[in-house]
């Protein structure tokens, strides 16, 4: 009777640190992207509130949770408001199997790639409910390239992530972290480096990010699938789209960079670190890349990442069985 | 340990029969797709309480993840009318015999399975994902055979409608 209350209780308090974590690091996010597109640009960036515009994230989240929650007329309500809870309660499931530190994991789960994989696909759903909850043209031609597009990256997406569970033997992701050395000779990354990029294009495929982000192309679509979205209807996708980044790159740290694997001092500061390269990486190839194409994206993916991706898993695959 | 078990269990069955309700009564097809994925969810439970994570996070993975936004592609391409084709008036009559039709086999299954209970463990097992991989590639490999040709065969079947159709338009 006492034993499950322990774990549930662990659970709760994972998923509240999550969370804190998540707005966190929301915080951190808006403002390094808003400061590295300023000086990608050659301006400053943020500058007013605060030193170096530091109060600025805080601003815009007192502006988001201050406007009015606005419904259009002839939405169907119940998807419409659907759609942005549904976009951020799975992702801070998807943190609890991630090593950030030797010690320091939610859940030490034995199918903890394979959750991250299964509650990751939610988020495609809310996209597309809100594109056709909210009733309007824009939204609905965002939902309908969110589909396409999530449709074809989740495949190399998970063949990636196949050739190193081939390879480890494992889908405990402490497990894959343990299993690599302090030094990056000895990581993933150096035996599978086509199974990270194949993992890292997808990637931003998936989270919808630059130079893919078609879902909500401005200079097309305004906003895409949360044109109508207003307060923090629209917030709960934003913070949803920045701890996917974190995810998708939590989890490349995990499977290819070593996770808390450094030289020196093992710890759950390589962790972070890894993941705000890479988090910066992402960033810095959104304000350098234009907008592909449709026809481009899906070329892309159908006719490189796919083939490359199954080519890769059974080189891996007949490697480890002659191994 | 007992009572969490329950409980669990009455939240996952409020969800795979709430969720079949919603999707038989909704009057727009994605609202119905949505009680649909709130069903399938259910299941998902259902799996974990019989200790397979496994098929748990399969069930999320392909149900949710691939076969839900398959079919609101096809509600999205197929431009029906977004309430559907049934969505008029129903008669009474009819909507009674539906219910019949529901309730009866429930009824039958509901009866044999209190009444000749199967054999079982009283505390789930979980298995170790290696003997499902062997199981399937072992003991269970023609049926696993029969049902990836049988895949295999729908897919080509799907192909080859499409491809009918695109000949016929450009004729």
């Amino acid at each position: 009777m006492s034993q499950i209350p322990v774990e549930l209780v662990k659970i709760l308090i994972a998923l509240v640190a999550v969370a804190a974590f998540v707005g966190l690091n929301g915080l951190v996010l808006v403002y390094l992207e808003r400061k590295v597109a300023g000086h990608i640009q050659r301006r400053p960036g943020p500058f007013e509130v605060g030193p170096h515009g530091l109060l600025q994230p805080l601003a815009d989240a007192v502006k988001l949770i201050g406007k009015q929650l606005f419904t259009p007329k002839n939405a169907d309500g119940f998807l419409f408001w659907l759609a942005p809870i549904l976009s951020f309660m799975p992702v801070l499931l998807l943190f609890l199997p991630l090593p950030f530190g030797p010690k320091l994991t939610g859940m030490n789960l034995n199918l903890g790639l394979l959750l991250i994989l299964a509650f990751s696909g939610l988020n495609v759903l809310a996209t597309c409910l809100a594109g056709w909850g909210s009733n309007n043209k824009y939204g609905i031609l965002g939902a309908a390239r969110a589909v396409s597009q999530s449709v074809a990256y989740e495949i190399p997406l998970l063949l990636s992530v196949l050739a190193i569970a081939f390879q480890t033997g494992s889908l405990n992701l402490s497990e894959v972290v343990a299993g690599q050395g302090s030094w990056p000779w000895q990581w993933n990354f150096m035996v599978q480096p086509l199974a990270f990029i194949i993992f890292f294009v997808s990637a931003l495929g998936e989270t919808n990010r630059a130079p893919f982000d078609l879902a909500e192309a401005e200079s097309e679509l305004t906003a895409g699938f949360h044109t109508e979205y207003s307060g923090m209807g629209f917030g709960m996708f934003f913070l949803a789209e920045y701890a996917n980044m974190i995810v998708v790159c939590s989890v490349a740290v995990a499977l290819f960079l070593g996770g808390w694997n450094g030289p020196f001092f093992d710890g759950a500061w390589w962790f972070l670190a890894k993941v705000y390269v890479l988090l910066l990486v992402m960033i810095w190839l959104r304000w350098t890349f234009p907008r592909v194409r449709f026809d481009q994206l899906l070329n892309l993916n159908w006719k490189w990442l796919m083939p490359l991706a199954l080519l890769n898993l059974l080189i891996t695959a007949f490697v480890t069985k002659l191994s | 340990m007992e009572l969490m078990a329950k409980i669990a269990f009455v939240v996952y069955t409020l969800l795979v029969l709430g969720g079949g309700c919603f999707a038989v009564g909704a009057h727009s097809l994605v609202r119905a797709m949505v009680g649909l994925i709130t069903s399938l969810l259910g299941v998902a439970g259902m799996y974990m309480l019989m200790a397979a994570p496994f098929m748990a996070f399969m069930q999320i993975l392909i149900y949710v993840g691939a076969v839900c936004i398959l079919i609101f592609f096809a509600i999205m391409l197929s431009r029906a009318d977004s309430h559907g084709v049934e969505s008029g008036s129903r008669r009474p009559g009819k909507a009674l015999l539906s219910a019949l039709a529901f309730i009866s086999p429930v009824f039958v299954i509901g009866w044999v399975v209190v009444n000749y209970q199967p054999e079982s463990i009283r505390i789930p097992l979980e298995v170790p994902l290696e003997v499902i991989g062997k199981g399937l590639l072992d003991n269970y490999a023609l049926a696993f055979e029969l049902i990836s040709v049988v895949l295999l065969a729908a897919m080509a079947g799907a192909v080859l409608l499409a491809f009918e159709k695109k000949g016929r338009g450009a004729e």
